[in-house]
């Protein structure tokens, strides 16, 4: 239901309200997008700079073919776009995953009556806060087997060594500890102002109903919340997704020997660093399309375009 | 019967032990980065787990405002994010209202289309951009960067103030259009500040973008007087050899408005504003 | 009631400030009179080239001279983005490993039809030539010589540093010790920052290959680099002398909190280590007692390249300004302060130079380097060698296998970007 569905006065309101945003967007979006979809059939590259041509699909082929890095998959050996794709599927949703319920979890505590929750929630914003190349780099830092202080302290408390950065999936795993660092306190700024809007006398009902905890949370908190949450979860998953920086930053460029890569930070290895741009245009546009699937797949689901009430 | 926002002692207690665990967990790592900006000689990385080294000093955080234009960069960022966040919170509070409120043609897919424009990888969609504003003389300006801010921080802003308004039933503002209120005079005294958390967001949001924001500063604004805190930083840096110190101690007092940003703002954050005022 | 009115004043309003504010900012319009510089200079050598800027600009009354920071990266980047959109610094002063890409897009013009040869006459061509030639043109003139990887050592720790790798090896295990017994070495005789290719083909040259031939075509796949790879394979794994697991980052706190007795690292690196106070000496990298060959690393100029977009009156007065950098005088100072390798004849043969002793050690290393191969094909070769070198120290390939996939990675990628 809208308050002024069919009035034409009315939506010339909308428009106008809408314009500037979608018009400040169409300005900084559109053409580059285009430009991008245009070489993306080309064969744009270092020696064809100024005097690319039309190629057809075969960027396209290319990328989902390309084999330079002989990996396998349990056993079955995968081009090297498929591998990191997996790969960025596990990062995405291992991400979220913490990144919302750590998120929701302390901003379900912080809105209680607790003394001192003003300083804990100053303290827990700070992740967001700091600028993130510097904290990546600590990250890297705190995991490096001979001068980190997660190894230290897992050496002085388990007596074990283990080799963060120099493994695959110990890069991988150091990437994602530091990310669910990152992007925790966002989730949780969102979640706190989402249950402000969750009146107390729903809670009380509740309460006189005999509801347990898991009840309220479920049936209260949650799909109330869920307005909130859907449009930071959406833009979470594309831009966890997308996140070039910490994958970069943490194992230096995709160490060990370009494993640690998740499709974004493959992109600008293997096309925009040496220029490839007709390549990277296509892998560009191929990212695009899955993130484009997933959102339309995933909205529709969830009804978030519809209201609450 | 116990209020819902009231907790048992055993509650309390956890509450205090986990709160307390991640705090541990966020400040840890900044408390090395701070140990950095204290520690002489640029020095990275380092064995001992102290955090303040025994050679402590500051005058890494004097040179930072006495040898280089800290405070300029700081100014700029300052003026440059403002305005992004002015910009972001008036743009978004309005085109998130009309989602929420009107259903019209386009209505759907125009916020479907706001998301999408976050779904291509930057860099590639960065490098005809930039030719293009450089061809167009438009670099060197705060103008570019505040339209460029503004379009990265609308989607997620315009959505979650929709979000947000979803919550408000409009019974609200049928009560007093029937009072006889305009209808931007209900948008402006009824409906916006009980969405008052959700402006915070957009305005921390919309702040944090613009204030961050290294890509397109990088590349459009090459007059080294106009350069914000992003770019005045990574002066501290190159490929080999980086300024850890100094670039440590610029990182922690870049962090400072933000935090302060976040405790003004916190007050409607949590305003507890709920919505007793519909009647039944 | 007229509510839609209001609203679309409301609106109205915020137009029209946006609008204002606009014209405002944009106001400060561009003044055409200026020139500019960007380089990767360290800060001290920033402010030696800001003064040198600020004479200069005394002749030059109208105009404005400005010079800009950038990381290597970064000014690459920024370099080719603005150059392309048409404006850009009018000189880019840097290492001439970009010269390649920046000839191919068409970003640079050629230094040779605007200046007379006798004043290229006056740069050094031994022991490398200073001003770089591609494509049977000059793109660069280079204002210093050098930015090679030489041994420094910690003078306190090892006096006398080690001439051969068998010597290395004997030094090594006396300098590599546990100091609080917990089974880790906490000092080490060498780290550096071996697991990035750069750092480890001064050894390929030791055992008397090299990366790339004369047809510009890749080597790798060469008993040199398998040695060479096994060699600091051995030196981590079995004479354990270096550590484990390093980076850059990881080599220099070793060095600067004393815990290793030598690493190996360029000119950019000294000025820091001499600032934590390190007693610092520098000699040549080891020399490989089975060829008698001295480990060869790349040598670069550095200097200045000409953007294409410069022309007319403005290109005449950086012309004079690139005389005035890469004159004897400057470059002396900067070898004072600094120093660097002088690129000029004349400075080159100055006492200021013939004195210096780091100045000399660094000569002494140059002579058996190789010169930066000027191709755009290093680029590839450099990212075809990482990923598999690397493995080899995870253990996943061994030096054969790698040398042998580093090749043909390498052909591969010239092969589609040609």
């Amino acid at each position: 239901m809208s308050l002024f569905s069919d009035d034409l006065k009315g939506n010339r309101l909308a428009y106008i309200y809408t314009m500037p945003a979608l018009l400040v967007m169409a300005l900084v979006v559109f053409y580059p997008f285009v430009y991008n979809v245009i070489i993306s059939f080309s064969n744009m590259n270092l020696t064809h700079f100024r005097d690319w041509h039309l190629i057809g699909l075969k960027s396209y082929f290319k990328v989902l073919t390309d084999n330079t890095m002989n990996l396998t998959l349990l056993g079955f050996p995968v081009p090297d776009f498929w591998y990191f794709f997996v790969k960025t599927i596990l990062w995405t949703g291992l991400n979220l995953v913490f990144h919302v319920s750590i998120g929701v979890f302390l901003a379900i505590i912080l809105s209680k009556n607790l003394k001192g929750k003003s300083i804990f929630r100053i303290l827990l914003i700070l992740p967001w806060a700091v600028p993130q190349y510097i904290t990546a780099l600590t990250w890297r830092g705190m995991f490096n087997s001979e001068y980190g202080a997660i190894s230290l302290l897992i050496d002085k408390l388990f007596g074990l060594q283990i080799p963060w950065l120099t493994t695959e999936w110990g890069a991988f795993t150091a990437c994602l500890i530091t990310n669910i660092w990152l992007g925790f306190p966002f989730m949780m700024i969102v979640a706190l102002g989402g249950l402000q809007s969750i009146p107390d006398s729903l809670y009380e009902a509740a309460d006189i109903d005999g509801a347990t905890w898991y009840h309220k949370l479920r049936n209260i908190t949650i799909p109330l919340i869920k307005p909130v949450m859907i449009p930071a979860i959406t833009l979470g998953v594309i831009w966890t997704f997308n996140n070039f920086n910490v994958v970069w930053l943490v194992s230096n460029g995709g160490e060990p020997s370009d494993t640690t890569h998740i499709l974004v930070s493959w992109v600008y290895k293997s096309g925009f660093t040496y220029f490839r741009m007709g390549y990277a245009a296509a892998f560009s546009m191929i990212i695009f399309g899955i993130l484009l699937l997933f959102s339309w797949k995933f909205i529709q689901g969830t009804k978030a375009t519809e209201s609450v009430y | 019967m116990r209020k819902p926002r009231e907790l048992s002692v055993k509650g309390k207690i956890a509450s205090y032990i986990i709160l307390s665990i991640f705090a541990l967990f966020s400040i840890y790592p900044i408390l090395r980065v701070f140990a950095i900006s204290i520690r002489p000689g640029d020095r990275l990385l380092s064995k001992s787990l102290a955090i303040i080294p025994s050679d402590a000093t500051f005058s890494t955080y004097a040179k930072l405002f006495t040898d280089e234009p800290f405070l300029a960069w700081m100014g700029n960022s300052i003026v440059v994010s403002l305005f992004v966040t002015i910009v972001g919170v008036g743009l978004a509070a309005t085109a998130g209202y009309a989602f929420s409120r009107y259903k019209f043609v386009g209505r759907d897919s125009a916020m479907i289309g706001l998301i999408t424009t976050q779904m291509f990888p930057v860099t590639m969609l960065l490098l005809p951009l930039f030719i293009m504003l450089i061809k167009l003389k438009l670099y060197d300006s705060y103008i570019s960067l505040i339209i460029a801010y503004s379009a990265t921080a609308l989607p997620f802003t315009t959505w979650q103030m929709k979000g947000y308004y979803d919550t408000i039933p409009f019974s609200l503002e049928e009560a007093a259009s029937i009072d006889g209120c305009s209808q931007f005079s209900t948008f402006w005294r009824i409906v916006l500040p009980l969405a008052a958390p959700a402006l915070v967001i957009t305005a921390l949001f919309s702040f944090m973008t613009a204030w961050s924001e290294y890509l397109v500063a990088a590349v459009l604004i090459q007059n080294k007087d106009m350069f914000t805190l992003p770019l005045g930083l990574k002066m501290f840096q190159s490929s080999m050899e980086t300024s850890w110190g100094l670039y440590s101690a610029g990182a922690i007092i870049v962090s400072i408005p933000v935090v302060v940003l976040f405790i003004i703002l916190s007050r409607w954050l949590i305003s507890g504003l709920t919505l007793g005022s519909v009647k039944g | 009631m007229t509510p839609f009115i209001k609203t679309k004043s409301f609106n109205n309003i915020f137009i029209v400030v946006i609008t204002i504010f606009t014209l405002t900012l944009n106001c400060a319009r561009r003044n055409e009179n200026i020139i500019t510089i960007w380089h990767s200079m360290r800060p001290l050598e920033t402010s030696i080239l800001r003064k040198l800027l600020d004479d200069f600009s005394k002749s030059y009354p109208d105009w404005e001279f400005r010079e800009l920071f950038y990381a290597n990266e970064t000014a690459r980047t920024n370099y080719i983005i603005s150059a392309l959109g048409g404006s850009g610094p009018d000189l880019f002063w840097g290492a001439n490993d970009n010269i390649g890409p920046f000839v191919e897009l068409e970003i640079i013009q050629p230094w040779d039809s605007l200046l007379p040869d006798s004043f290229f006459n006056k740069f050094i061509d031994e022991p490398i030539r200073a001003n770089t030639v591609f494509k049977n043109h000059i793109y660069q003139i280079a204002d210093r010589v050098g930015n090679h990887l030489c041994l420094v050592y910690n003078k306190d720790i090892v006096p006398n540093p080690p001439r051969t790798i068998s010597e290395l090896k004997k030094i090594g295990a006396s300098l590599t010790r546990d100091i609080d017994g917990d089974n880790r070495p906490d000092q080490y005789a060498l780290a550096w920052n071996y697991t990035e290719p750069f750092f480890a083909i001064p050894f390929i040259g030791g055992y008397g290959g090299w990366i790339i031939d004369e047809n510009n075509n890749p080597t790798l796949n060469t008993e040199a680099t398998v040695k060479a790879a096994q060699l600091i394979y051995d030196l981590a794994n079995v004479d354990k002398i270096i550590p484990v697991e390093c980076d850059y980052e990881i080599a220099n706190a070793l060095f600067k909190d004393g815990n290793s007795a030598m690493i190996i690292n360029g000119p950019w690196s000294w000025g820091t280590y001499i600032e934590n106070g390190i007693n610092i000496g520098i000699t040549r990298i080891p020399m490989i007692d089975e060829t008698g060959l001295w480990a060869s690393p790349i040598v670069s100029p550095l200097g200045y390249s000409l953007n294409v977009n410069t022309t007319g009156t403005k290109l005449k007065i950086v012309i004079e300004l690139l005389k005035y950098l890469t004159s004897p005088q400057v470059q002396l100072e900067f070898s004072r302060e600094m120093a660097t390798i002088p690129s000029n004849k004349e400075a080159f043969m100055d006492s200021t130079v013939i004195n210096d002793p780091l100045i000399q050690s660094s000569i002494y290393q140059m002579e058996v380097g190789k010169l930066m191969p000027v191709v755009t094909e290093l680029r590839w070769i450099w990212d075809a060698m990482r990923p598999s070198y690397q493995g080899i120290f995870t253990g996943s390939v061994t030096p054969e296998q790698a040398a042998q996939s580093m090749q043909s990675l390498a052909e591969n990628l010239i092969k589609e970007n040609r």
